[in-house]
């Protein structure tokens, strides 16, 4: 096949691929332009996940109407002038590609007034033709609705998930914009029901309290500190506040949100010791550094971000955050020292292996159970045991949809962030058929009402909160199912440190017999180690 | 200090303070008692910061003094001497103890160090009978949440109105108001929250003796006080709002039972042995009678592995046939700790709440919030 130029409509769209992904996208490409112009109050309205409808509404200086023509050609841009100027960006966007991409995959329409017109100018736009064009009224600032995107590119709108989940991002998105600017007044409506709203009113804290709840906002720690040219200011969770996932961590770096290993590795070092194995903590950490020791034009889409030297600003924010936990009072630490020689002694089992008649004969550190079997002694952990009971019991009880159900005599009031919101919309259908009653009570908080019956006597509240996290994150509904049945075992299950009587540790032996996999816990770790009398006889010299 | 007492009565003294000293503690004096003359008399007092037991024990007092010791020490030695009297003599900060031929000297600290024990003031004060206060904290302290995700529901809610004393405690599930009489009214309405733990170690306190148990609050309302006879007990009170309870009490009912408290709960017991393995579901199918046949209950459980049994009892059924699930350690618990040879169990919907009353009296409601389940 010959070579050829590609014609114009194929190379915006293969352009517009790069940064518009997904309806959250767009959403991020209006409301960077939206903060770039200024405005201090956003709206952002979204229906069926924004794929159908899409409009960002804003107070910023707005366009004249020359500029609105301009504005929707390619590389059009207010923010630079030069390639000098790359090199210390100061605004969000820069590349004068968003307009004109996303009108290349969708109906546009662009409502805009600056200071200096007496009337809005508006524009139609259809697959990136001006199909209308009038004069409007409204106030300073701009209007931009986004319909139909991706009708007319259908390779696209096959990749994109349920509304449900495209509503879950474009909400994950505005919390994050909300925590960077919370001198910008933000509201969020998805499917007509508001979502969010900041005050505005330039507190980290209450922006902090709106997406991720009161309770945590209220806890939080000021984070502040410096380091030659870098100026580091945040909040950051005490490590009483714990999460499940990294997604509580949100990196601004000149206010623009970003994702970047190296900064999570620096607050996960400075929580070294402080939390257990798999938990995370929550914090926005805020990075003001000069531009030209950053390059965000790695990607289209700029949420990746280069620093000239990585060892300074990974340093200078571990350091920040750990004087900033220092002052918080610590729990005690938890050590993660294992004993080498245990391997060597206690034999580990083939999984999947069937397990011989135990015999519980007590109990160790309240954390294990001793148990004899025909081959020698069984040390049994009692957590992951019963863990892998729970989560047995409850796949059974999905299959058979025969969920045991306790009722809440009074509904409890749980406090949610917008994520988590999300994820009771979206898998509504699993957690009824888990057996919890979960309803909204107003913005971000639901009653429960009802709770699967394992879960009775724990605490609800961080079991609800756990579990909708770890579901609200997964798309694949398999993985989905299997990680919330985890969760709920992990809650309903009788913890270490708790006393068992010998009615209870044989009990729970049994029915671990019972189990489809006794050997090991849902999440893969052992249940059970396992002394052959030849090891012992070994061990205390009998063997000649 | 120069004192001498009886070997038995400073051992009774220190197994009444024993509950209060801190078992796992961050500060070392709390697990010391107390020693220290008060006129006549020797008083005992240990605290773990949430409550604080002072207890008095007849002594010869030669010289007045006051010192801390540990607790452990303390109580095992005294425990094994003989029956005889003991002289306490302190010299610095070692207490020497004498007793027949045996002695001991155990180091203490210094009393100024111990924490005080709080002293409540008469700013309200009432009165009420051993056994009534007994009865209430049997039938609503076990009611009280055991996890601490809202710690009012770790309390138990007690309120003094006129001549009433009303506790409430709940944990989500299940709800117990029981209400008792004061021997003097009360001038103004009081309500505060003792933690369930509290209320307890005080139930183990007042024993089987026949007293009257004063109440006192303190002025800033944080810590309350019962004064019993030759002992004090002083608790934190918790602070915040009790739920308002009395909404959680259902006013109507379709179907109400009255059931042989014995029966009953043998009943239950039999099906927590089948719902063990499970999440304790008992189901409980009411049948009214009809004109030669009389009203009955059947309790019934099963587990998939194990198998199922069904047991049934003789009730006095008003109203309609009705179904409903409970998690049997609930009723088990209500059931233990009525007096009445009877209970009417009233129940409307197999989701709504369920309420058990002792009959022959009205000073006792239990909710049960039901489980759901297929039928």
């Amino acid at each position: 096949m010959p070579i050829k130029i590609l014609p114009p409509e194929v190379t915006s769209k293969i352009a517009a691929g790069e940064v518009i992904e997904r309806p959250s996208s767009v959403v991020k490409e209006l409301i960077e332009n939206s903060l770039d112009a200024g405005a201090n109050e956003i709206s952002v309205e979204a229906h069926n996940g924004g794929i159908s409808y899409l409009r960002v509404t804003d107070n910023g200086c707005g366009l004249s109407a020359a500029e609105v023509e301009i504005a929707i050609r390619r590389h059009a841009t207010s923010k630079i002038t030069g390639l000098e100027d790359l090199e210390h960006i100061r605004t969000l966007g820069f590349r004068g590609e968003a307009l004109p991409s996303i009108a290349s995959v969708s109906e546009v329409e662009i409502l805009s007034r600056d200071s200096g017109s007496s009337a809005a100018s508006y524009l139609h736009l259809e697959g990136g033709k001006v199909s209308a064009r009038e004069k409007k009224s409204r106030p300073q600032g701009t209007t931009i609705t986004v319909r139909r995107l991706f009708q007319n590119f259908p390779a696209r709108l096959k990749f994109l998930k349920s509304a449900s989940t495209e509503s879950g991002h474009i909400a994950t998105l505005v919390g994050q914009f909300a925590l960077a600017f919370p001198e910008v007044k933000f509201e969020l409506v998805i499917d007509g029901k508001n979502s969010l709203r900041t005050t505005g009113d330039a507190e980290l804290r209450s922006s902090v309290a709106v997406v991720y709840g009161l309770e945590t906002a209220k806890k939080m720690l000021e984070v502040e500190g410096t380091d030659g040219m870098l100026y580091i200011q945040g909040l950051a969770s005490p490590p009483s506040v714990e999460r499940s996932t990294r997604s509580y961590m949100s990196f601004f770096v000149n206010r623009r949100y970003v994702r970047n290993a190296l900064l999570a590795r620096a607050v996960e070092t400075a929580y070294e010791g402080l939390l257990m194995t798999g938990r995370h903590p929550v914090a926005v950490i805020n990075i003001a550094i000069p531009p030209e020791e950053t390059d965000v034009n790695v990607h289209p889409t700029k949420l990746e971000v280069k620093f000239r030297n990585n060892n300074t600003v990974f340093t200078a924010l571990v350091r920040t955050l750990r004087d900033t936990l220092a002052k918080s009072p610590l729990p005690a630490i938890r050590s993660g020292v294992e004993d080498a020689s245990a391997q060597t002694l206690w034999g580990q089992f083939p999984h999947n292996a069937v397990l011989p008649p135990l015999r519980a004969v007590g109990q160790l550190s309240s954390s294990y159970i001793l148990a004899e079997g025909e081959d020698g002694l069984y040390l049994v952990d009692q957590h992951a045991a019963h863990e892998r009971v729970l989560f047995d019991k409850i796949l059974l009880q999905r299959a058979q949809k025969k969920p045991e159900v306790q009722g809440m005599l009074e509904p409890l009031a749980i406090e949610l962030s917008t994520q988590q919101e999300q994820a009771i919309t979206a898998c509504g259908g699993l957690l009824s058929e888990l057996g919890f009653t979960l309803e909204p009570f107003g913005e971000r908080t639901c009653l429960v009402r009802a709770v699967p019956a394992l879960l009775n006597g724990n605490n609800l509240n961080e079991a609800i909160r756990e579990l909708l996290d770890e579901i609200g994150g997964e798309q694949d509904t398999q993985k989905r199912d299997i990680k919330a049945a985890q969760s709920l075992a992990c809650h309903g299950a009788i913890r270490a440190g708790q006393t068992l009587d010998s009615g209870e540790m044989a009990s729970l032996v049994k029915q671990l017999e019972r189990t489809s996999q006794p050997r090991t816990c849902p999440h893969g770790r052992p249940t059970m180690i396992h002394l052959s009398p030849q090891q012992l006889k070994k061990e205390f010299g009998r063997t000649g | 200090m120069k004192v001498s007492c009886l070997q038995e009565n400073l051992n009774k003294g220190l197994g009444i303070i024993g509950r209060a000293v801190a078992s796992r503690t961050t500060l070392p004096i709390t697990q010391n008692v107390l020693i220290t003359t008060d006129q006549s008399q020797l008083k005992l007092a240990a605290t773990n910061l949430e409550i604080a037991i002072s207890c008095w024990i007849g002594a010869k007092i030669e010289n007045e003094g006051s010192i801390t010791i540990p607790a452990r020490v303390l109580t095992e030695f005294v425990g094994s001497l003989p029956s005889d009297i003991i002289s306490l003599n302190l010299k610095h900060h070692t207490l020497e103890l004498k007793c027949g031929r045996y002695e001991a000297r155990i180091n203490g600290l210094d009393a100024a160090d111990f924490p005080p024990i709080p002293q409540v003031g008469d700013d309200f004060s009432t009165k009420v009978k051993a056994e009534d206060l007994k009865l209430a904290i049997s039938q609503v302290a076990f009611a009280a949440a055991t996890e601490e995700s809202r710690p009012v529901l770790t309390g138990v809610q007690t309120e003094f109105e006129g001549s009433k004393l009303t506790m409430a405690a709940a944990d989500g599930f299940r709800l117990a108001v029981h209400r008792a009489n004061l021997i003097e009214p009360v001038k103004e309405k009081v309500a505060m929250i003792i933690p369930a733990k509290a209320y307890h170690e005080l139930n183990r306190l007042m024993g089987n003796e026949d007293q009257e148990i004063e109440i006192t609050l303190n002025s800033q309302k944080s810590q309350v006080l019962f004064k019993l006879k030759g002992i004090e007990m002083v608790s934190q009170l918790i602070q915040g709002n009790f739920p308002n309870y009395s909404q959680l009490i259902p006013q109507t009912y379709g179907t109400k039972a009255r059931i042989d408290v014995a029966e009953f709960l043998r009943a239950i017991k039999m099906a927590a042995i089948f719902a063990r393995d499970g999440s304790g579901i008992a189901r409980v199918i009411v049948t009214p009678g009809a004109t030669v046949e009389a009203g009955k209950i059947t309790i019934s459980a099963r587990a998939d592995e194990i198998g199922d049994n069904i047991g049934e009892i003789d009730a006095l059924v008003d109203g309609e046939a009705a179904k409903i699930a409970f998690n049997a350690r609930y009723l088990a618990d209500v059931l233990s700790v009525v007096k009445q040879a009877q209970v009417s169990l009233e129940v409307s919907t197999p989701s709504n709440p369920g309420v058990i009353r002792p009959v022959g009296t009205d000073n006792y409601d239990h909710v049960v919030m039901p489980m759901f389940v297929q039928w």
